[in-house]
């Protein structure tokens, strides 16, 4: 049984549908990668599975099952448990996710008081140890300090232990990478691979960043217009991309093997160029394989193991 | 934090400085001068003339600054015109009183409007919150001396619930320790004083919180709206935080940091409120005072006023400024 498996996840800001449907799942310790542009609806999907989508004016449903249990139907009090220990979340920007009036230490024993019951001394003796496990330096004297006295790179790594404090068995990572230097990036990555394989933890990746996906990912579910159209493992994926929107994102990369004024192959049109999912395939107004069978209803899932959602794909592959 | 506090102290003086040249040049151009308001009307020109030196008003003007100056430090601001009496004596007298009104308006503007603004904010576009923001309009654009008037009618002469005036009830005796009646009542064990002075306070406290009561609950929920929907506020949901840790160190601790800075402002101009109030209530205090100096073209009286005033505004900032220091751990490496 996988760890998280979302099933036809739907939410609505008012009249304006983010998320239409999204179905994939995390397995135990396996890195599961959630990838699209922006607007795609990755980021709401990780905000609804976490509960932190704000109430009024938010409509969610369908299924979030962790371990069995189904996160969207969890009484809030019970989700609030949850939150932090059993599954914890690594946003994006860490300038702005960090509180800039109370001390790191604070911050990160906060967690451990709330879902571990340390206290005093004990948490911060454990929180020094966190932070010297994310590689910062001088952890005791850090404990002391303000989010404004660190670098970009330094506060992230304060966020990843604040996440992985209670050892939870899913991590969330949302573009954790987006807001950093690109040394700093790669050395970020480093450190969530080696920690979410030092405890077993799943993670999931949200990116838009398909090097990321690349270099970490073992599985990825290709998004677009709110909706999964491609999901396999990561070696799959880049070998034989099927649905024309991962075969558009692949081919818009710049690649160090071809001549220097070839140009880039962007994907035509914007992501505001779409129809319902319901009436046909979204990405048809952009695809360059369009045809009747595209906006003739809604698109499947076709296959198991390497699964898209193209009707027109046996053609072409 | 000590260099920041000396930066400061420094920038206060050069305030105080600068207030005394403009307060001594505004004296110099108002018309009448003193020696027409000590005088009777059908003084000679000769009479005038040997008050005026007998004052020093022929000395060149820089004298007359240095001495103004030379006095001021001194504590000296001359013996008040209508009563003789020092100046600063006068005052001394009535500041207690003055304290007494302006805390305990303070504090029901804080204790009241910061959970008020919290609460309008939380409970955005409810009845709550459209009756906090209309409220506080109204209590922006209502005069102090209306409302002042307002409640005494209503609620001392008309339902007879509290007292029209004064600060104690006639014949009633007490003690004297700081001045504060209602702290010295409980102090002493006069409880019945306290009570009384207690009941005489109400309503002009009451007048003087409103226009600091309605500031502070709209920039409460204005500030609280602002904070919740940060990051890091989001961060601290994502831990599983209770509410009440999420609120008290995540929001509330930020959301605080601008009422702050509006307190301090409002403390200095809660004075000028206080001689409107403390005039329609007969508060006896340093406004009641300053309100007959102004009618009574009482210079020295006047002078030593907006003085105190300027004095307490100045520091009542030094005061805000340096705890802004220890609320935001941002400006404490800044300076």
């Amino acid at each position: 049984m996988a760890l998280l498996e979302v099933e036809d996840l739907r939410v609505a800001f008012g009249d304006t549908t983010a998320v239409d449907g999204v179905d994939f799942h995390v397995d135990q310790g396996r890195v599961t990668g959630l990838v699209g542009e922006s607007g795609c609806g990755k980021s709401v999907t990780s905000l609804a599975v976490m509960g932190l989508l704000p109430r009024r004016g938010v409509t969610v449903s369908g299924t979030a099952r962790f371990e069995g249990v189904d996160l969207l139907s969890l009484p809030r009090a019970d989700m609030r448990r949850r939150r932090g220990s059993d599954l914890a979340m690594v946003f994006q920007d860490p300038l702005s996710s960090l509180n800039p009036v109370v001390q790191i230490g604070r911050q990160i024993t906060e967690v451990l008081e709330r879902h571990r019951g340390l206290r005093g001394e004990a948490a911060r003796k454990e929180a020094e140890d966190l932070l010297d496990r994310v590689g910062i330096p001088d952890p005791r004297r850090r404990l002391g300090e303000y989010p404004h006295q660190l670098s970009g790179g330094m506060r992230q790594r304060v966020l990843i232990a604040i996440a992985v404090a209670c050892a939870p068995r899913l991590l969330i990572a949302d573009e954790p990478t987006t807001a950093l230097d690109v040394t700093i990036q790669a050395q970020i990555l480093e450190l969530l691979k080696d920690l979410v394989d030092a405890e077993g933890t799943a993670l999931l990746m949200i990116t838009h960043d398909l090097g990321v996906v690349a270099g970490l990912c073992d599985e990825v579910n290709v998004l677009y217009s709110g909706r999964v159209v491609e999901s396999a493992s990561a070696r799959d994926l880049f070998a034989r991309p099927t649905h024309p929107y991962t075969v558009g994102l692949l081919g818009s990369i710049p690649r160090l093997d071809l001549p220097i004024d070839e140009p880039l192959e962007p994907i035509r049109g914007s992501i505001a160029d779409v129809i319902r999912w319901k009436d046909g395939c979204a990405f048809a107004p952009r695809c360059d394989r369009v045809a009747e069978p595209c906006v003739d209803g809604e698109p499947p899932l076709i296959g198991t193991a390497h699964a898209h959602r193209c009707v027109m794909a046996e053609e072409t592959v | 934090m000590l260099r920041y506090t000396v930066k400061r102290l420094l920038q206060l003086a050069v305030a105080l400085l600068g207030l005394t040249l403009l307060l001594f040049a505004w004296f110099k151009a108002l018309p009448g001068g003193p020696e027409n308001r000590m005088l009777p009307d059908n003084a000679t020109d000769q009479q005038r003339e040997a008050l005026r030196r007998a004052l020093g008003l022929d000395e060149p003007i820089w004298t007359q600054y240095g001495e103004f100056l030379a006095r001021i430090v001194r504590l000296d601001f001359g013996s008040s015109l209508s009563s003789g009496r020092p100046v600063a004596t006068e005052l001394a007298d009535r500041l207690p009183a003055t304290i007494e009104l302006s805390l305990t308006a303070i504090v029901i503007a804080i204790g009241v409007g910061i959970p008020l603004g919290y609460l309008a904010a939380r409970k955005r576009g409810t009845w709550l919150d459209f009756g906090a923001v209309s409220g506080s309009l109204i209590g922006i654009c209502t005069p102090v001396f209306f409302l002042a008037a307002m409640l005494k009618v209503v609620f001392a002469q008309n339902l007879g619930w509290l007292p029209t005036a004064f600060r104690l009830s006639p014949g009633m005796s007490y003690t004297e320790i700081t001045g504060l009646r209602v702290l010295d009542g409980i102090v002493t064990g006069e409880f019945n004083v306290a009570w009384d002075a207690f009941t005489h306070l109400v309503l002009p406290a009451i007048a003087l919180a409103s226009i600091p009561l309605a500031v502070i609950t709209r920039i409460t929920r204005a500030s609280v709206l602002e904070v919740v929907g940060e990051d890091y506020v989001r961060t601290a949901d994502a831990k599983g935080l209770k509410p009440a840790t999420i609120r008290g160190r995540h929001v509330m601790k930020n959301a605080m940091l601008p009422v702050v800075t509006v307190i301090g402002l409002l403390l200095g101009s809660l004075f000028a409120g206080a001689v409107l109030t403390e005039s329609v209530f007969a508060f006896g205090g340093v406004g009641s005072f300053v309100y007959q100096a102004t009618t009574e073209r009482d210079y020295p009286a006047l002078m030593g006023f907006i003085l105190l005033i300027a004095v307490s505004y100045v520091v009542l900032n030094l005061i805000v400024d340096l705890s802004y220091g220890f609320l935001d751990p941002r400006v404490r490496v800044r300076s």
